[in-house]
């Protein structure tokens, strides 16, 4: 069976995302909410074990203080007061110290590393020619006839990252296209322009050491993708994009 | 038969002395027998030998029956339902001591929480919109670049809208308030697991 020659080249390429790792902070409305949550909960609950020993003791101290000279079983009797188990589980707490949430990469503004923006997706961006311009886009790698898109995908993401890489790819159904003709000047009977199909996947290898990214690579965020991409490849990617 | 020629002698006076009659002198019933003794085949016992095998026979029949028919009654009875340990409130909770007192709640009070619960139902319609919309547009742009596909070529659609059977179960650890503390020695512990298991 003959088969057509293609007027459109077909493009793969992987929009590789690394998950937050980080809770985002909560909106105004959002805390306010929480805040009367907590409050309404406490005001239907009853007291608890611990409330019941507090509020005893505290009767005790009042006791004690209000008759000074009433000597109670043995003054040297050590009892641990709740209050003063809190007062330990405060100084422990204070001792700990948390990973920071704004790491370095972030008051750098170093967008080659992974560490930075915790809190949001980042996608893999990679600088590469097209025609005679070098361009920022997502990684794609021309299609090779007895391949799916997915693995032309999949080939992509190794080109510029390496064999070892750990991702999980969203299904095998492409998420958006970005369709375009050549200029004039190349275009062809059978070369009239291209289709980069998008693919999604998620990283799951949290470091990335063993890799060796040949060309310029960046990560970035949604909102920071204008600073790098075309308009119109934009305006296609920010739609199978959710943030 | 040497064994019979040896005990007669030595458990004849025993004979004499322990038999009904004293006065009776043993004999021989008939010239088969060789020894007194040989009247007994079994040594000299003083209980009531054992009642005869039918009667036992019925006996543990009827109580292989009892028992059966018991077994088949506790089956036959419901099984027990299993509680929901969440639905029931111990009754150590139920004292009036544990009341909370608290002052009741000013005017301002309930009319800055009605408020709020009226900006947080606006704000959530908003956020939910917003999901909805992009979920919309998510599913469109796929669609799109389906129907591209096809255009193209009819086999990579095929190999497109396959099913991917390595994708569920997806599972994904959410994200913490802070990120992982490198170098961080957890302290050691021993978890012991005190649900109560029920069985019907």
């Amino acid at each position: 069976t003959a088969v057509a020659p293609r007027s459109w080249r077909l493009f793969g390429a992987m929009c590789l995302l690394r998950l937050p790792r980080v809770t985002q902070p909560l909106e105004k409305e959002e805390e306010e909410m929480a805040a009367l949550m907590g409050q309404i909960e406490l005001e239907k609950s009853h007291y608890s074990d611990y409330e019941i020993r507090k509020l005893g003791e505290e009767e005790l101290l009042r006791k004690r203080k209000e008759s000074m000279y009433d000597d109670d079983e043995a003054p040297g009797k050590t009892v641990i007061m709740a209050q003063d188990l809190e007062e330990k589980w405060e100084q422990k707490f204070l001792q700990f110290e948390a990973a920071p949430r704004i790491t370095d990469a972030d008051k750098n503004n170093n967008r080659t590393s992974l560490n930075r923006k915790l809190d949001s997706n980042l996608m893999l961006l990679v600088k590469q020619k097209i025609g005679n311009q070098e361009q920022w886009l997502l990684p794609q790698v021309e299609w090779q006839p007895g391949e799916t898109l997915r693995s032309t995908a999949e080939r992509a993401m190794a080109t510029f990252l390496g064999d070892h890489i750990q991702a999980k790819i969203l299904g095998n159904a492409p998420y958006g296209i970005y369709k375009y003709k050549f200029p004039r000047a190349i275009r062809t009977e059978d070369n009239v322009g291209a289709k980069v199909f998008f693919f999604k996947a998620f990283l799951q290898s949290s470091d990335l050491s063993q890799t060796e990214l040949k060309e310029d690579y960046l990560w970035v965020t949604k909102d920071e993708l204008g600073d790098y991409l075309k308009s119109e490849y934009l305006k296609k990617v920010n739609r199978f994009l959710l943030d | 038969m040497s064994l019979q020629s040896v005990s007669p002698h030595a458990l004849c006076s025993f004979s004499f002395l322990s038999s009904c009659s004293p006065q009776t002198v043993p004999f021989r019933g008939s010239h088969w027998q060789t020894s007194l003794l040989a009247f007994r085949a079994s040594l000299p016992v003083r209980a009531q030998p054992k009642k005869k095998k039918k009667v036992d026979v019925k006996r543990e029949q009827a109580q292989k029956d009892r028992m059966k028919k018991k077994i088949k009654k506790l089956e036959k009875a419901a099984p027990e339902m299993i509680p929901i340990e969440d639905f029931v409130t111990p009754l150590k909770y139920s004292d009036s001591n544990r009341v909370r007192s608290l002052p009741p709640l000013s005017y301002e009070e309930t009319e800055r929480r009605v408020l709020l619960m009226k900006k947080w139902c606006l704000f959530k319609q908003k956020q939910d919109k917003a999901e909805k919309q992009a979920i919309r547009s998510l599913l469109e742009a796929q669609q799109e670049a389906l129907k591209e596909l096809r255009l193209e070529s009819e086999e990579l659609y095929q190999a497109a809208i396959r099913r991917d059977e390595g994708l569920f179960p997806f599972e994904r650890d959410g994200p913490n308030y802070t990120p992982p503390l490198p170098g961080y020695d957890p302290p050691e512990g021993k978890c012991v697991d005190i649900t109560k298991v029920y069985t019907q």
